[in-house]
């Protein structure tokens, strides 16, 4: 396999005070896919939201393409606990520099920009694309019909199907390097869920690495090439496309035979 | 009340109602966008005009009145811009934000009038007037100073709104005050929009502050009445749109203009409290509002 294109080493994370995940090791190569699942409430998501830098991290290490996308530190490691750090020093981690060099994170349940319209909200999408050649509109407008038809339309008038659409347009045109996509597919009726499921297919197929957090085993193999499991904040396993059990496998891999 | 006074007080309503459009329009900007409450507005109003006089008066720089208004929007945008940087980005990661700001922005406003004060000192000073003499409509007429001012109030209301709407740097700030979340996660460039917003905001300010020195003796302190009317503006209408604070400045400058002549000056302020809290009774988030806070 080629250089990595994220290297996680050694990540621990929360909502100070509570530590919610720790020492997680993941390596993505370029051209890959990565699932992770696990249950509900066990810090999929904040283990995301950290990779994004929505978090700050609160030790360990995250490179994308070589580069380290958060400044290293223990938490706690400040002296003087009354003094009001944030005025003086940055972040650990930015989420605009993160975006910015191309790892783009759609959140789960995407409520975007309710009061603009999608067309709006498209056009102020390719902010951190800075030069990176990625999708144009065109082919955004050509994979999510829906989305070309709605444009006018405020986003909060939209299905939750439609605005998980524009989520992933405005990630495609923001030009990502990786695309993270966080449960995609929660709470979608069958005939939009396959709808979705097929776009991001195609955009699997364009070579674009993903990593897909779901629910659903049979979407998750059609997509990545390795899973990891995820549970009670830790990684409890890996596990490549071939070795993949279907459904009951994972739940009795997670939870033991009589989940 | 016959046809010219009815005329002369509808005037008075207009001329208020556009100027309590402009400094509401300010508060509701950085209200909307950062979600805290700027009580700097008020000295923000002070300093646009004590700069505009520097720019324009024959007793300082004597710069002809309009290049002195593009100068004085000029560096209000900039002083905005630097005092988001210095009063609320360092304290944006707390919880207790909005608690904060409260007080760094009372404290700015302190500090400016007080600046103002040791700067130009106390004597009053009055801007030159933005025109002379009067147009006669029918039995009405109507003074120039006071065209140019609506004119010039309603095409700042409008650009701005179409900047809101159609430019990009507009649109990307009105996302931003949407779902900061959404907007870092797309790349955008959040602390420089909440700056923009914080400068677009001390520029309305003080273009109200020179259209009031334009009519008014100035000193440091003239700020603070009008804070307090565009309060009650941006309460009275909600913030729901960005047009909002604007109907509710012309019924409020109605209101104030028809309760001085009817009640008398002392009684207007209560009047329009007490209107504030009958709407408030009544509509909660606002005549205009709804209960989403946004641009």
């Amino acid at each position: 396999m080629s250089d990595p294109a994220l290297q996680v080493e050694n990540l621990s994370g929360g909502y100070d005070p509570v530590q919610i995940f720790q020492d997680i090791d993941l390596v993505l190569h370029k051209g890959e896919s990565i699932g992770i699942f696990g249950p509900n409430g066990h810090g999929k998501t904040t283990f995301l939201k950290t990779l994004s830098g929505l978090i700050d991290p609160w030790s360990g290490s995250i490179r994308f393409h070589g580069e380290l996308m958060n400044r290293v530190g223990e938490r706690g490691s400040r002296k003087w606990r009354n003094f009001n750090y944030d005025a003086v020093t940055r972040r650990r981690m930015d989420p605009k520099t993160v975006a910015r060099a191309g790892l783009i994170h759609v959140q789960q349940g995407n409520l975007l920009f309710p009061e603009l319209t999608v067309g709006e909200t498209l056009s102020i999408s390719s902010g951190a694309a800075k030069g990176r050649e990625g999708w144009s509109l065109e082919q955004v407008r050509g994979l999510f019909p829906c989305v070309a038809e709605r444009g006018d339309h405020k986003i909060r008038f939209l299905s939750g199907g439609e605005r998980q659409m524009v989520s992933v347009a405005a990630g495609l045109l923001s030009a990502p390097r990786l695309l993270i996509l966080d449960e995609p597919t929660l709470g979608l009726s069958p005939k939009i869920r396959q709808e979705l499921c097929d776009a991001i297919l195609t955009v699997r197929k364009t070579g674009m690495p993903i990593i897909l957090i779901d629910q659903d085993v049979g979407f998750l193999e059609q997509i990545i090439d390795t899973l990891y499991l995820f549970d009670h904040g830790r990684i409890s396993g890996r596990m490549t496309h071939a070795e993949m059990p279907d459904h009951d496998g994972l739940m009795a891999l997670l939870f033991g035979e009589y989940h | 009340m016959d046809a010219a006074t009815l005329s002369s007080v509808l005037q008075g309503g207009i001329v208020l109602g556009a100027l309590y459009a402009l400094m509401a329009t300010g508060l509701s900007l950085v209200w909307t966008t950062l979600g805290i409450f700027n009580f700097a507005h008020g000295a923000f109003i002070a300093l646009g005009a004590y700069i505009a006089w520097q720019f324009s008066s024959v007793d300082a720089w004597g710069l002809p009145l309009f290049p002195a208004i593009l100068l004085t929007l000029a560096v209000m945008f900039a002083v905005g811009a630097l005092m988001y940087f210095l009063l609320v980005k360092p304290f944006e990661r707390r919880a207790d934000v909005v608690l904060i700001s409260v007080i760094t922005t009372l404290a700015a406003s302190a500090i400016l009038e007080n600046g103002l004060l040791l700067i130009w000192g106390p004597r009053s000073k009055q801007i030159p007037s933005l025109g002379s003499g009067e147009v006669a409509l029918g039995q009405i007429s109507l003074a120039t100073s006071e065209i140019i001012l609506l004119a010039l109030v309603l095409a700042i209301l409008l650009g701005l709104g179409l900047f809101l709407r159609y430019a990009r740097p507009g649109r990307i700030m009105r996302a931003v005050s949407q779902n900061r979340e959404a907007a870092e996660l797309l790349g955008l460039n959040v602390p420089l929009y909440f700056a923009i917003a914080f400068g677009l905001s001390a520029a309305t300010a003080g273009l109200a502050g020179v259209f009031v020195g334009t009519i008014r003796f100035m000193n440091p302190e003239m700020g603070t009445e009008p804070l307090m009317k565009a309060l009650i503006v941006v309460i009275f209408g909600g913030v729901a749109r960005f047009s909002s604070p604007l109907y509710a400045a012309f019924i409020i400058g109605m209101l104030e203009a028809f309760s001085i002549y009817v009640l008398g000056l002392y009684w207007a302020p209560a009047v329009l409290f007490i209107t504030m809290i009958v709407v408030l009774l009544l509509k909660p988030e606002g005549l205009f509002g709804n209960h989403q806070r946004t641009l």
